[in-house]
């Protein structure tokens, strides 16, 4: 019997965990100028918010990221932490209700609160254009061109003082502004995780 | 028709991304003291065997006023500068080796007070104002982040006598969003204490005869050594006659 993939990637990660918890310190120093480089994964869940929301788009999403620390710590007690900058290309495979796919390029702005100093939770906003195939085959989008609006929250876990596992969660709402009728839009939950690394 | 508004389409797009790639990935720092020229001709004539010690006594650092531990590097960075004044023997920090009882010594006492300002609000609503324009508006926003040290120097001679000195400088780091680096806040806090540094080493210099040897006695307010010898016992006169030993004679067997 062969081990599924997904049992062999949460073997090196326990395994890289473990490695990285015997090494020591593993507080990051986050200061001005310190860039974060993501890659997350999740799956895409179709949040239907009204009567008229009928489509199920479901699929996995992939999104490369960049960010940028703007600030030391400011802020007040659990509020304490930084603001980031960034920007990351969304990518997701509807699978459902057909085979599509979007491909879209998001700013975005981030808090990370100081937390213990290796468990840091974070929000974040991002908005930007996103491209989908999808886009005409449904009855609540009718364009290509759309726009993708994200807010969501995570935890990030510094198991070394450069790399990090996050965990988070993502409300996903895609429309093409008005540009186009019918516009209901599509809203969606993304559960997802991934690493980071700081430098 | 279509082809050459294509091209030119394309060439006004890679000139503004060629803008934002240049314009938006720099950094510079402004200083708002110069660096003086370090005068230290004076400490060239003080003779070697004229020159004492310097023992860093205590480093007091506060940033935005809250007291801070100091750090190695901070003493490291001092004492390196003050060495090269060449006005002292030696330098060491009181942790590292302990004064000789009865040498003639100078004590220092550095007040390093730092100032930050990172400009954080103005950062985060830059940030979102070049976030929400795709970073189109990244050449036109620059960040800053403040920095500025205030150092005290305190000599105290071997006879107590005490010399203070200050010296203060101040610089920004001005950057574009994709021009910040860790190292540029780091640079930035060389420049500053390197000018403030450099200004107290000019004044120290100005005093070479204070701190040479021969300017003053070694303090008679402090402990004094004694010598303790043992005392050597006289014997009475009386008993100055020798008086004979014999042993006595084995018997013959």
């Amino acid at each position: 019997m062969t081990p599924s993939p997904l049992a062999l990637l949460i073997a090196a990660v326990l395994s890289s965990l473990s490695i990285a918890c015997d090494a020591g310190e593993t507080v990051p120093h986050l200061t001005v100028g310190t860039q974060e480089i993501g890659l997350s994964a999740g799956y895409l869940i179709s949040s239907r918010l009204t009567d008229q929301h009928s489509t199920k788009q479901s699929g996995p999403a992939i999104m490369p990221s960049w960010a940028m620390v703007l600030t030391d710590p400011i802020g007040w007690r659990w509020l304490r932490g930084h603001l980031m900058l960034g920007a990351e290309i969304v990518y997701i495979q509807f699978q459902e209700p057909e085979l599509t796919h979007g491909v879209g390029f998001t700013p975005k702005i981030k808090w990370m609160f100081e937390g213990t100093g290796t468990l840091r939770p974070y929000i974040e906003f991002a908005g930007g254009p996103f491209y989908t195939d999808l886009g005409g085959r449904i009855p609540e989008e009718s364009a290509r061109f759309n726009f993708i609006l994200t807010a969501g929250g995570g935890l990030s876990w510094f198991f070394t003082p450069q790399l990090s596992f996050n965990v988070g969660y993502r409300f996903h709402h895609i429309s093409n502004a008005g540009t186009r009728y019918p516009n209901l839009g599509l809203n969606a939950s993304l559960p997802f995780g991934g690493f980071s690394f700081y430098f | 028709m279509n082809a050459s508004r294509t091209l030119r389409g394309l060439t006004l797009a890679c000139c503004g991304l060629m803008l934002i790639a240049t314009s938006g990935c720099s950094h510079w720092i402004e200083m708002m003291t110069l660096p003086a020229e370090s005068d230290t001709r004076g400490a060239q004539l003080i003779a070697r065997d004229e020159q004492v010690p310097l023992i860093l006594d205590r480093i007091h650092t506060t940033k935005n006023g809250s007291p801070q531990n100091p750090s190695a590097e901070t003493e490291q960075r001092i004492l390196s500068s003050l060495a090269d004044i060449g006005l002292f023997s030696h330098l060491t920090s009181i942790n590292t080796s302990a004064p000789v009882y009865g040498e003639k010594t100078v004590r220092a006492r550095l007040l390093f007070d730092e100032a930050i300002d990172p400009h954080a609000g103005g950062a985060a609503w830059k940030g979102i104002i070049i976030g929400a324009s795709m970073y189109l508006l990244t050449p036109l926003l620059p960040f800053e982040y403040d920095y500025a040290a205030h150092l005290s120097l305190e000599l105290e001679r071997w006879d107590g006598q005490i010399k203070r000195y200050e010296s203060q400088s101040a610089g920004t780091v001005r950057y574009h969003l994709f021009g910040a680096t860790t190292i540029m806040v780091d640079e930035l806090k060389g420049h500053v204490t390197e000018s403030c540094l450099t200004e107290l080493a000019k004044q120290i210099a100005n005093d070479t005869v204070f701190f040479s040897a021969s300017s003053a006695p070694h303090s008679e307010s402090g402990i004094r050594s004694v010598s303790v010898k043992p005392r050597t016992m006289r014997p009475p006169a009386s008993a100055s006659t020798a008086i004979p030993i014999s042993a006595p004679a084995l018997a013959e067997p």
